[in-house]
């Protein structure tokens, strides 16, 4: 009930070919498998990290500490989608690092005005990413950095990477009501952000 | 945002994002299809996730490391770090407690045993110590059978003021004991030679100077030593 439709990313790392092989080798501590599978999704974990964190030292560190954790963790991983499974670590570590942040009123979340130079050039960074789509991408990573960080850490757990409600209510320790709020009020604030853009992302 | 003639903005957002409560209210379907203001919005939210549910990943500016470390116990630096860390606390704690008796008897010299001077044998050693510890006896079988002394109170002064003289005089100052123990009881006599007898087991020690500061000196050495040998041989964070 209640849980955002499913999607498939086309432009996401894909899954290795023999991705059930090597987990089931780093499993038994073939810490090659294990780095072969972080290498491989080190992306996708840096770029939720960097989207919830909004700063790309942060998001090194949370991806870092993600790492580790997926390597105690990976003995007892018992199936599914693996990229799933090291985004839900990652979001965790990240969220981790969010927290901490706020508790200290002497470090307040990134500007996104001063962040504005740190966005990355997907087109640049990742083969996946489609160059004629950049410009869109661009724009809405701006958007995102704009939003206050409880809608933003929604929107992003949601939108950008498929996770439901109740798992993103579970992460950030939240009710069920509040986190849909979030999402439903991040969203439009980011459709007004992009009422100039609208042309982009509507074509 | 509410507005008297639309539904909610939120409720029209769920509707978008396919919030299966929100699609089976049939009145609100039914006011999207009818309305074009709140039929662009949802369009305009849908597209929107759409586009986000698209964003590509991002490659980390700098290298990872991919796979947490294993601590090297064989590294022969690591295993002196080990020892060190823990010989680190014993070593601090023995070097502040050498340090603090140091302090307590350097600052407080009355309450311990210190050097001749206190006894007024500032510059004598060990064997002259002995041989008035020796005349000493000698001087009391010369009063027993002397006459009793009148100088009562002088022999007194003497023997608080400069206690320990002893028979450092010797026999240059045996007369003047004589009249003392003649007239005093035999406690008294006692204690004359208590006083220097007390005095030769500190006085007999080859250091003249009191030991404290050099207990100072060695506690507060130790600590430094711990805390610099911790630094050098320790690995440190980072």
């Amino acid at each position: 009930m209640a849980d955002a439709p499913e999607r498939a990313p086309t432009n996401r790392t894909p899954p290795l070919p023999d991705e059930a092989a090597v987990i089931a080798r780093a499993a038994d501590g073939d810490r090659t498998a294990f780095a072969q599978l972080m290498e491989h999704y080190q992306s996708a974990c840096y770029g939720l990290a960097w989207r919830l964190l909004g700063d790309a030292d942060r998001a090194a560190d949370a991806t870092q500490d993600a790492f580790v954790h997926a390597y105690r963790a990976i003995a007892s991983y018992r199936g599914g989608v693996f990229r799933s499974w090291l985004l839900r670590i990652t979001a965790n570590a990240s969220y981790d690092i969010l927290r901490r942040q706020q508790r200290r009123p002497s470090s307040p979340l990134p500007d996104p005005d001063e962040g504005a130079p740190e966005l990355p050039d997907p087109s640049a960074l990742n083969p996946f990413a489609e160059a004629s789509k950049s410009e869109l991408y661009r724009h809405l990573e701006r958007a995102l950095r704009m939003l206050p960080a409880d809608q933003r850490t929604a929107v992003v757990l949601c939108d950008v990477y498929g996770m439901d409600y109740n798992e993103v209510a579970a992460m950030t320790d939240s009710a069920l009501g509040t986190v849909k709020s979030r999402i439903h009020r991040g969203r439009l604030r980011l459709r007004e952000l992009l009422a100039e853009h609208r042309e982009l992302f509507t074509a | 945002m509410l507005n008297a003639n639309h539904p909610d903005d939120e409720r029209l957002s769920a509707l978008a994002g396919g919030d299966p409560d929100e699609g089976a209210d049939a009145g609100l379907t039914a006011h999207v299809a009818s309305c074009d203001r709140c039929a662009e919005l949802v369009s305009d939210l849908g597209a929107l996730r759409m586009s986000l549910g698209d964003l590509p990943d991002v490659a980390p500016p700098r290298p990872l490391r991919l796979v947490p470390p294993v601590p090297d116990a064989s590294a022969p630096e690591d295993g002196i770090g080990t020892w060190m860390r823990r010989l680190f606390a014993p070593a601090l704690t023995a070097g502040a407690a050498l340090a603090m008796v140091g302090l307590v008897g350097t600052a407080s010299p009355g309450t311990l045993p210190t050097s001749l001077d206190e006894v007024g044998f500032g510059g004598g050693d060990a064997g002259v110590m002995h041989e008035a510890d020796e005349a000493a006896p000698g001087d009391q079988r010369l009063t027993d059978t002397d006459e009793p002394g009148a100088v009562q109170g002088e022999a007194a002064g003497e023997r608080d003021g400069a206690a320990g003289y002893g028979a450092a005089a010797g026999d240059d100052e045996a007369p003047a004991a004589e009249p003392l123990s003649g007239g005093r009881d035999s406690d008294t006599s006692e204690d004359d030679y208590a006083v220097p007898e007390s005095r030769v087991g500190t006085t007999s020690l080859p250091a003249e100077r009191s030991p404290w500061p050099m207990v100072l000196f060695t506690g507060v050495a130790v600590i430094v030593g711990a805390l610099l040998l911790r630094w050098i041989l320790v690995p440190r964070a980072g």
